[in-house]
């Protein structure tokens, strides 16, 4: 386990001190993702500023929901930034530099690759919590924990998805589709949903883990929501990790000449 | 003229040849719709009104329906023509017998058309189910001629946008802030209508209004006197832009340097 922590560690001082090379992109990205996070939630502002409140959600709710959101995307993109390319590594058969290491193959696919933008996201993200005007220390801890494990729920589903590609091939666009969902439906208030549509966002497309139960977890502290949370990132997670070793049985090299630099 | 309706062709051809793939990316219209549908149809409710800023809920959906058509089917030019200026590519490009901006607008519309019709049909049939039929079809050709001024409009800003990776290394922040505008000032995510009369005159007096909410809002309120001053808005932009793009675009290849290859 401690060998896998500092495997890990040593991934990402290796992204970091690459990025550094190219500082001028980086920070381009980063600052241009908080910019462009920030015109984004102007919707909000306008949209509450004219109807004041949806369903009992109001301003600072949107506030903590995006901020959790943003943030645990964020750091699932900046830490894991190859699980939006996974589909495509096994798609094409370009897995086998990862299974020659004697390393957790998942962790390592996932932990090569970081997106600059993602700390952008998460950088936002941040802001946005405090905007909502949670400024006690409970507050940003309970914040930590949220987007810690609403980035789990996020990650897992995303492994979840792409690891389809094992058995159907090409899983590339059914991803960018469950991508898109999942970010959009954690993006909106929760009650606007009810029925099909709230029980396909607990199950199907798990968007209210990402957003709003840890959100009513940071806001309320409660331990409904905080063990809900628990339970389902812990049940995606394992869900994703069974999948892609089922699927990893199955995989095609591409024979491929590749280079990793 | 010849050889850009041919290059037209191809490229309509060539995505049509993927119409599963246009297929899947269509449904992220049909989602947008639901979740648009939950919102307006809330807020409508809780103001207790049949109309707001003189747009019905119906007249929203089928507003939103087409902005997100707009928005959904543009091809992302100016990530391609930036990718040509880093790799070099552009160079294999510039002595080909013919222009080079004419070429990417040609691939464009090829693209645009092939996109448009999914996105339209799955838009249309999703909020047909949700409310009703569309706005008064001898509307139509007037939208359709807005419509593929807007998209000029909006070719002219990616363009811009891609060349200035002559200048800068990465133009991802741009690319994100300039969809974000249109998001916002664009009317994709609310009508015009809806913002605040500070914000609306501003947005009203940028070219991003004219290439999204002209037309989506033209759709639903298909008058002479609206299309007139939609239109003559739109070649004024359009003209400003065009010799602008063009400017830029000799300035940046008259410099371009070229080290073998």
């Amino acid at each position: 386990m401690k060998g896998k922590f500092f495997f890990l560690i040593a991934l990402w001082k290796a992204n970091l001190l690459s990025a550094m090379e190219y500082r001028t992109a980086f920070l381009s990205q980063v600052i241009g993702m908080v910019l462009n996070d920030a015109v984004y939630f102007l919707f909000w502002v306008i949209f509450f500023n004219k109807f004041k409140e949806v369903r009992g959600w109001g301003l600072s709710d949107m506030f903590l929901m995006f901020g959790i959101v943003a943030a645990g995307f964020g750091i699932a993109a900046y830490l894991f930034g190859n699980v939006m390319n996974l589909a495509e590594l096994i798609s094409q058969g370009q897995m086998d530099y990862y299974l020659a290491f004697p390393q957790p193959v998942l962790l390592h696919v996932l932990a090569s690759r970081s997106i600059a933008s993602g700390f952008g996201d998460f950088s936002y993200g941040v802001i946005s919590f405090f905007l909502a005007g949670q400024f006690t220390p409970a507050a940003l801890g309970r914040f930590a924990l949220g987007i810690l494990l609403s980035a789990t729920v996020f990650l897992s589903f995303l492994v979840l998805v792409q690891s389809l590609a094992f058995w159907i091939g090409n899983a590339q666009m059914l991803s960018s589709q469950a991508i898109n969902a999942i970010i959009s439906f954690s993006s909106y208030p929760n009650t606007l949903f009810d029925g099909t549509s709230k029980l396909l966002l607990f199950t199907l497309i798990p968007a209210a883990f990402v957003g709003a139960v840890p959100a009513e977890f940071v806001r309320s502290a409660s331990w409904e929501s905080f063990l809900l949370l628990i339970a389902a990132a812990t049940t995606l997670l394992l869900a994703a990790s069974v999948t892609f070793h089922r699927g990893l049985r199955r995989y095609e090299s591409g024979s491929a000449l590749q280079i990793q630099i | 003229m010849k050889k850009y309706w041919a290059i037209f062709k191809i490229q309509l051809l060539n995505r049509m040849a993927y119409a599963g793939d246009l297929i899947i990316q269509s449904l992220t219209i049909i989602l947008f719709m639901w979740i648009f549908m939950q919102l307006w149809k809330t807020t409508y409710h809780s103001t207790s009104q049949d109309t707001l800023n003189g747009l019905t809920l119906h007249d929203t959906m089928w507003y939103l329906m087409m902005a997100e058509t707009i928005m959904l089917s543009k091809p992302r030019l100016s990530r391609t023509i930036a990718a040509t200026v880093k790799d070099g590519s552009i160079a294999y490009l510039l002595n080909k017998p013919y222009h080079f901006i004419l070429y990417q607008l040609s691939i464009g519309v090829g693209d645009l058309a092939a996109r448009t019709l999914f996105n339209l049909l799955s838009g249309s049939i999703i909020v047909w189910i949700l409310v009703g039929p569309p706005p008064d079809p001898r509307g139509w050709p007037l939208v359709i001629v807005a419509f593929m001024l807007g998209w000029l409009i909006d070719f002219c800003l990616n363009t811009l946008i891609g060349l200035a990776a002559f200048a800068s290394e990465e133009i991802a922040a741009f690319e994100w802030i300039y969809s974000k505008f249109l998001l916002l000032l664009g009317g994709v995510l609310i009508p015009l209508d809806f913002l605040p009369p500070f914000l609306r005159s501003v947005s009203m007096a940028l070219p991003f209004a004219y290439t999204v909410y002209g037309p989506a809002r033209l759709f639903v309120d298909p008058t002479l006197e609206r299309f007139a001053g939609l239109v003559s808005m739109q070649l004024i932009w359009l003209l400003t832009l065009g010799l602008f793009t063009l400017f830029v675009f000799n300035k940046a290849s008259s410099r371009l340097a070229i080290n073998g290859g």
